[in-house]
C-alpha cells in the first residue's frame, strides 16, 4: 500500500479511548492528486482518522504524515498543508461571506493584497462569488457547503480533507458538489472525502477505503476493492413464463456450488443465484435451461456497486465480531 | 382544552424539574436565605420590643429573595420559545391542533410553575422572620410576596416575549437580562432627578416610571427610605402602583407575544445582504447622512497588524459594529454630562459625593449589564458554532486567540467608561480638589471592568454552550458584587466592621463609593487593598483561561 508519490501516509495508526479501540492499525497511502473516498458506518473510526491527520488527535500508536510532515509532531506545518472541512460548518453571526473568508484568510496570515485576490479565486472556483455579500447564517445548506470549501482552499493547501461534504444536499447540489470536487482534483489537490452517499463517491473517487470498527477492511481503486470483495458473482435469469420458475430452479440447483444461494422473485419472473463458476460452466447452465424447454429472455451477470460492496464488507465484519464474541464467551465458560 | 390538560405545561415543567441543575437552582437560594436568617437570628434570649431586629432580618431576607428572582426568573422562560424555534419543534406545535393561546399558556404556566418554586421554598424562612415578631402578616409579609409574585409574572412574560422575537438562545438571554435590569434599575433613575420638584407632568411621569421597578415597592414595604432619596420618604402607595403596572405590563407582554406566536412567524425571507455600495447614488447619500459609519458598507480586509480574532468578534457581535458603539458611547456621554449639568446648575443640593456615587453606580450597572453578555460567549460560542475546530486549524496561537477575544470586549468596555469621563472632568473643573479622589475612582472602575471581563470569559471557557455560560457569568458577577453588598447591608449585626471591610475588598463599586465618601461607605478604608484584590482575582481568572485554552488546543 506504499507509493513513492504518496502525499498522505498512515502506518499502523491506532487510537484507543480507554477500552474502546476507535482505530486499529490503519495503514495506507494516497498518491498526489487523487481522491480517496472513506466509507464506514457511524462510529467506524473515519472522524478519528481525520482528526489524527489534521493534528487534532494524537494516535495511541503508529504514525501519519502529510507531504512529509508528521501529523503529530509538526502540527504547524500540517495546518498549512491541509485544508479541513469538518461536518459542522462553523458559522459566525452577522458576518457576510466575504468578511467570513477574509477572517480566515487573515488567520492563515495571507498578506492583505494577496488575500483579496485569493478570496476572489476561491469564490470563483466554488461558484460562491454571487453570495459574497450575503450573511453567512442566512445561507442555505448547499451554499454553506460551497463557502466551507472556499474557506478550506483559502491558504492553497496540498491536501483537502472534507468530512461529509454532500451530506444534506439536494440531488442538483450533490451533482454540483461532485463536479466541484473533480475540479479540485484537476487543480492538483489531493482529496480525502468521507460520505454516506456511496453512488456519489463511486463516481469521483480514485481510491476507496472501507473502515468498520476501526479496521481498514478494504483499500485500493474501486475495481480492486470490488474484485476483492465480490469473488462470487450474481447471475440473474429472466423468464418469459413465471410458471417455469420451479423447473428453472430444479435445472440450476444441481449445477451450482453446494452453498450457492438460488432465490426466486415471482413478481419479476426472475431466478437469481450466486456462484464462483467460470464462464464455460455458466454457459452450460444456460444450455441446460434451453434444452429443458425453459424460455429465457435474459441470462446476465449483475454488476455489483459500491453500496453492495460496502454492505457485504460490513456484514462480514459484523460476522467476524460475532464469532470473536462467541469464542470469548466460550473461553470464559470453559474457564468457569 | 383546559390548562390542566395542556400537554405543554407538563412537558415544560417535568423536563425542567428532571434536570439535576434545576434542583440545585431551587435549593441554593433556599439554603442561602436560611443561612442569612440564621446569621441575623438573635443569639441572646431577649427579643427587642421595638421589632427593629426582626425588621433587619426581614429586610435581608426580602432583598435576598428579590435578588434571587431577578437572577433566576429570566433564565428559564427566555430560552423556552427560542430553543423550540431553533430545534424545529415550535413549527411542529404550531402545526398541531394546539392554538397559539394554548401553546403560550402552556409555556407561561410551565415556566411559572418552575420559577415560582424559589418563592414557595422560601416560605419556611419567611415564617421564621414572622416568628421573630415585629412584622405584620398582611402589611409586610403578604405584601412582599404579592409584589415578588407579580415581579415573577412580569419578568416571565417579558422573557417569553423576548424569546419569541430573538433568533438564538444566548441573544434571548442577554436581551432578557438587560431588559430586566433596565426595568429594575434604570426606571428608578429619572425620579431621582425630579423629586422635590413642584407637582407637574414630569414629576408624575417620573413617579410612575419609577414604579415599574419592584425595588421602590419592596423598599416601602420594608419601611426604608427610597433609593437615592434626599432625606425624604417618597410618596406612599408605591407597592400598589407597582402591582397595577406589573399586571398591565404583563398583559401587554402577553398580548405582544401572542401576536407573534403564530405560523406566520416563520414566514420570513432570508436576509439578502443588500450592501450600500450596490445601492443607487441617492440611497448611498441618504445612508451616509443617517449613519456616521454605515454598517452595510463593504468592509476592507483585515490589516496586517490587527488581531483577526478581535476584528471577527466585533463583526460577528450584533451590537459590535462601529455604528452601534458610537451610539452607545454617545448615549453614555450624554447621560454622564446630563447628570453633572443637573448637579451644577443648582437644581439639586447634591454634593460631589452624591453625583459621583450615582455615576459610579450607573457605571457599575453598565459593566454588570454588558460584560457577561459580551464575554460569556467568547469561548463557549466557538464550541457551540463549531468555530473552534476551524480556529484550531489556523496557525493562530492560543495566546493570540485569547488576546483577540479579550481585547474585543475590553475595547467596548473602555469606550463605555471613557464616555462617562466628561462628567468626572466637569466635577474636577468645578472642584479641583477632587482630582485625586476621581483618579482613584477611575482605577476602581477600570479594575472592576477587568475583573468582570476575566470572570465572564473564565466562566465561558468552562461551557460548550453560550446560554448557560451567560446565566452563570451573570450569576457569578452578581453573587460576587451583590453578595458583598448583602454583607454590607448586614453591617451592624451580625457582621462587624472588619468583616464588612474584608468582604467589600472584592467589590470595586464599594471601593469607589468609599473613596467618594458616600454615606455608610466612607467608614471603610478599601484602597489600595481593593485594587490588589481585584487585580489578583483578575490575574487568577486569566491564568484559568490560559490553562483552559491550552487544554482545548492540545490534540486529544
Amino acid at each position: 500500500m506504499r507509493n513513492d508519490d504518496a502525499v498522505v501516509i498512515t502506518d499502523g495508526l491506532t487510537k484507543r479511548y480507554g477500552d474502546l479501540t476507535a482505530l486499529d492499525g490503519l495503514t495506507m497511502s494516497l498518491p498526489r492528486g487523487k481522491i480517496l473516498g472513506v466509507i464506514g458506518p457511524n462510529g467506524a473510526g473515519k472522524t478519528t482518522m481525520i482528526k489524527i491527520l489534521v493534528g487534532q488527535a494524537r494516535p495511541t500508536s503508529g504514525r501519519a504524515s502529510i507531504a512529509g510532515a508528521d501529523c503529530e509532531r509538526e502540527a504547524k506545518r500540517i495546518k498549512h498543508l491541509v485544508g479541513y472541512m469538518p461536518d459542522v460548518f462553523g458559522s459566525y453571526d452577522n458576518m457576510r461571506v466575504r468578511e467570513y473568508l477574509d477572517f480566515f484568510g487573515a488567520a492563515f496570515q495571507i498578506p492583505r493584497s494577496e488575500r483579496v485576490k485569493r478570496i476572489d479565486e476561491v469564490m470563483d472556483t466554488t461558484g460562491s462569488a454571487y453570495m459574497q455579500d450575503r450573511f453567512v447564517e442566512s445561507l442555505s445548506h448547499g451554499m454553506k457547503q460551497r463557502v466551507a470549501i472556499a474557506r478550506t482552499m483559502l491558504h492553497d493547501p496540498e491536501v483537502l480533507i472534507l468530512d461529509e461534504p454532500a451530506n444534506g444536499l439536494d440531488p442538483v447540489a450533490r451533482v454540483e458538489m461532485r463536479d466541484l470536487l473533480l475540479r479540485l482534483a484537476e487543480l492538483g489537490k489531493t482529496l480525502i472525502v468521507t460520505s454516506h452517499i456511496l453512488p456519489e463517491l463511486s463516481r469521483i473517487c480514485d481510491q476507496v477505503a472501507i473502515i468498520t470498527h476501526g479496521k481498514l477492511r478494504a483499500y485500493g481503486s474501486l475495481e480492486e476493492v470490488m474484485r476483492k470483495v465480490t469473488q462470487r458473482r450474481t447471475v440473474e435469469i429472466q423468464l418469459v413464463d413465471v410458471a417455469q420458475m420451479d423447473a428453472t430452479v430444479a435445472a440450476v440447483q444441481p449445477r451450482v456450488d453446494v452453498d450457492a444461494e438460488v432465490t426466486t422473485s415471482p413478481a419479476e419472473s426472475v431466478v437469481r443465484f450466486t456462484t464462483n463458476l467460470p464462464e464455460q460452466e455458466l454457459s452450460a447452465i444456460l444450455a441446460a435451461l434451453i434444452e429443458a424447454g425453459i424460455v429465457v429472455s435474459q441470462f446476465r451477470e449483475l454488476q455489483q456497486d459500491l453500496e453492495d460492496t460496502f454492505l457485504s464488507i460490513t456484514r462480514e465484519a459484523q460476522e467476524e465480531r460475532q464469532r470473536e464474541a462467541d469464542m470469548a464467551a466460550a473461553a470464559a465458560d470453559s474457564d468457569r | 382544552m383546559t390548562n390542566y390538560s395542556n400537554p405543554i405545561i407538563e412537558r415544560e415543567l417535568i423536563t425542567a424539574l428532571r434536570k439535576p441543575r434545576s434542583l440545585a437552582m431551587q435549593l441554593a437560594p433556599a439554603v442561602v436565605l436560611a443561612l442569612l436568617i440564621l446569621m441575623r437570628w438573635p443569639t441572646d434570649s431577649q427579643v427587642g420590643l421595638s421589632g427593629l431586629r426582626a425588621l433587619d432580618v426581614f429586610r435581608l431576607f426580602a432583598y435576598g429573595l428579590l435578588g434571587t428572582i431577578l437572577l433566576l426568573v429570566p433564565a428559564f422562560p427566555a430560552m423556552s420559545i427560542v430553543r423550540e424555534k431553533n430545534q424545529g419543534t415550535l413549527a411542529l406545535l404550531l402545526n398541531s391542533p394546539l392554538s397559539g393561546h394554548a401553546i403560550y399558556l402552556g409555556k407561561l404556566f410551565g415556566s411559572l410553575g418552575f420559577v415560582f418554586l424559589p418563592l414557595i421554598i422560601s416560605l419556611p424562612a419567611a415564617a421564621a422572620c414572622y416568628a421573630m415578631g415585629g412584622i405584620s402578616l398582611t402589611g409586610d409579609l403578604l405584601a412582599l410576596y404579592v409584589v415578588l409574585s407579580l415581579a415573577t409574572i412580569q419578568y416571565t412574560t417579558l422573557a417569553l416575549l423576548v424569546s419569541t422575537i430573538t433568533t438564538n438562545a444566548d441573544s434571548a438571554l442577554r436581551l432578557t437580562y438587560g431588559s430586566v435590569l433596565a426595568m429594575c434599575v434604570l426606571c428608578v433613575g429619572p425620579y431621582q432627578f425630579v423629586q422635590g420638584w413642584s407637582p407637574g407632568l414630569i414629576l408624575t411621569v417620573s413617579e410612575w416610571i419609577r414604579c415599574l421597578s419592584p425595588i421602590p415597592a419592596v423598599m416601602e414595604i420594608l419601611e426604608q427610605r427610597d433609593l437615592g432619596a434626599q432625606g425624604l420618604i417618597s410618596a406612599s402607595g408605591t407597592p400598589l402602583r407597582y402591582c397595577s403596572l406589573a399586571v398591565l405590563t404583563a398583559i401587554g407582554f402577553a398580548v405582544f407575544t401572542l401576536r407573534n406566536l403564530k405560523q406566520t412567524m416563520f414566514d420570513r425571507p432570508r436576509p439578502q445582504g443588500v450592501i450600500t455600495d450596490d445601492r443607487s447614488q441617492v440611497g448611498q447619500w441618504v445612508r451616509r447622512g443617517v449613519f456616521l459609519v454605515d454598517p452595510q458598507r463593504r468592509k476592507t480586509s483585515i490589516g496586517p497588524l490587527t488581531n483577526p480574532v478581535m476584528v471577527k468578534e466585533f463583526r460577528s457581535r450584533r451590537f459590535g459594529r462601529v455604528h452601534w458603539l458610537i451610539r452607545l458611547v454617545a448615549f453614555c456621554a450624554m447621560i454622564s454630562l446630563g447628570l453633572t449639568w443637573l448637579a451644577t446648575t443648582g437644581t439639586f443640593a447634591w454634593g460631589p459625593e452624591t453625583i459621583g456615587g450615582i455615576m459610579v453606580v450607573l457605571q457599575i450597572a453598565l459593566v454588570v449589564v454588558f460584560t457577561p453578555s459580551l464575554a460569556a460567549g467568547l469561548f463557549s460560542g466557538e464550541h457551540e458554532s463549531g468555530g473552534w475546530t476551524l480556529l484550531r486549524m489556523t496557525p493562530l496561537s492560543p495566546g493570540r486567540i485569547m488576546r483577540g477575544k479579550l481585547i474585543s470586549v475590553l475595547w467596548t468596555l473602555a469606550l463605555l467608561l471613557l464616555a462617562t469621563l466628561p462628567g468626572y472632568a466637569v466635577m474636577i473643573w468645578i472642584q479641583p480638589i477632587l482630582t485625586q479622589q476621581i483618579c482613584y475612582v477611575l482605577v476602581c472602575l477600570v479594575l472592576g471592568s477587568l475583573f468582570a471581563l476575566t470572570l465572564s470569559a473564565m466562566v465561558s471557557s468552562f461551557f460548550k454552550r453560550t446560554a448557560p455560560a451567560t446565566i452563570v457569568a451573570y450569576a457569578a458577577l452578581v453573587l460576587v458584587w451583590g453578595g458583598t453588598m448583602l454583607v454590607w447591608l448586614a453591617r451592624d449585626a451580625p457582621f462587624g466592621h472588619e468583616t464588612v471591610a474584608t468582604a467589600l475588598v472584592i467589590n470595586p463599586m464599594a471601593a469607589a463609593l468609599s473613596v467618594l465618601d458616600v454615606a455608610n461607605f466612607g467608614d471603610y478604608e478599601l484602597i489600595p487593598s481593593a485594587w490588589w484584590a481585584t487585580g489578583i482575582l483578575s490575574i487568577l481568572c486569566l491564568v484559568v483561561i490560559t490553562v483552559q485554552l491550552a487544554r482545548f488546543t492540545r490534540p486529544q
